[in-house]
C-alpha cells in the first residue's frame, strides 16, 4: 500500500561523490548530522540525542573504551564498535574519561552500552549513505 | 559530581532496551505513527524476552 511521504522523504537522485562522503563523514562525526543534512530533521534529532545518551550512559556506568589490541580480536573489534560513535569518543578520549572500572557491577553493562552506540551508529550511517544515494 | 550509579540490573536492562528501540524504530520506519508501533513492540519483547530467559537460566548456577 503506498503512503504519503513529504518532500524531505521522498527518494532522491544520487549525491555526488564528494557529497557522499561528507554525509557519511559528517554521519560518523556528530550522530545523526546525516540526516539532519539531508533533511530528515525528526530522525537526526532522534539519533543525536539517543546515541550520545547511550555513549554517556556507557561512560557513566563505569564502561571501558577499548583499546586497539591486535593480540586479543575481542578487544580489537570492541574498539571498532567503541570509535563507532564519533565526537562522543573523541571528547571522551580528550577528557580522559573510559578508563573502565573492572570492579564495578555496572562494567559489562558500561562496555555494552559504548560499543552498541558505536554499532547502531554504523546503522545510521549506511542509513544515511541510502538517503543520499536516492534509494529512500 | 555525577550521581551514584544503581545497583538494579533491571534498571540497566530497560535504559538499554528503550534506546535500542528508539533507536532501531526511527530507523526503520519513517512514518511517526509506525515508529511507536514499532519501538513500543520492540521495547516489550526486550522486556519479555529478558525475564523468559533470566527463568529459564534460574537453575543453572555460575
Amino acid at each position: 500500500m503506498a503512503t504519503k511521504s513529504t518532500t524531505a522523504e521522498r527518494p532522491r537522485a544520487a549525491a555526488e561523490p564528494w557529497r557522499l562522503a561528507l554525509v557519511c563523514a559528517l554521519a560518523w562525526l556528530i550522530p545523526g548530522a546525516g540526516h539532519l543534512l539531508q533533511g530528515r530533521r525528526d530522525k537526526g534529532l532522534v539519533f543525536l540525542v539517543a546515541l550520545t545518551l547511550m555513549f554517556a550512559s556507557g561512560l557513566w556506568l563505569q564502561g571501558r573504551i577499548f583499546p586497539f589490541e591486535w593480540s586479543d580480536p575481542l578487544v580489537f573489534l570492541g574498539a571498532i564498535a567503541d570509535r563507532g560513535v564519533g565526537l562522543p569518543y573523541l571528547i571522551a578520549r580528550a577528557a580522559d574519561a573510559g578508563a573502565g572500572t573492572v570492579t564495578a557491577a555496572s562494567y559489562e553493562y558500561g562496555n555494552t552500552f559504548l560499543m552498541t552506540s558505536g554499532l547502531l551508529n554504523f546503522l545510521v550511517i549506511l542509513d544515511a549513505f541510502d538517503i543520499a544515494q536516492g534509494r529512500k | 559530581m555525577p550521581p551514584a550509579v544503581p545497583a538494579s540490573h533491571f534498571l540497566f536492562m530497560v535504559a538499554y532496551a528503550l534506546l535500542v528501540s528508539i533507536v532501531f524504530a526511527t530507523l526503520l520506519k519513517d512514518q511517526r505513527r509506525d515508529q511507536v508501533k514499532t519501538g513500543v513492540t520492540m521495547f516489550g519483547a526486550f522486556l519479555v524476552a529478558a525475564v523468559v530467559f533470566g527463568w529459564l537460566m534460574y537453575p543453572f548456577p555460575l
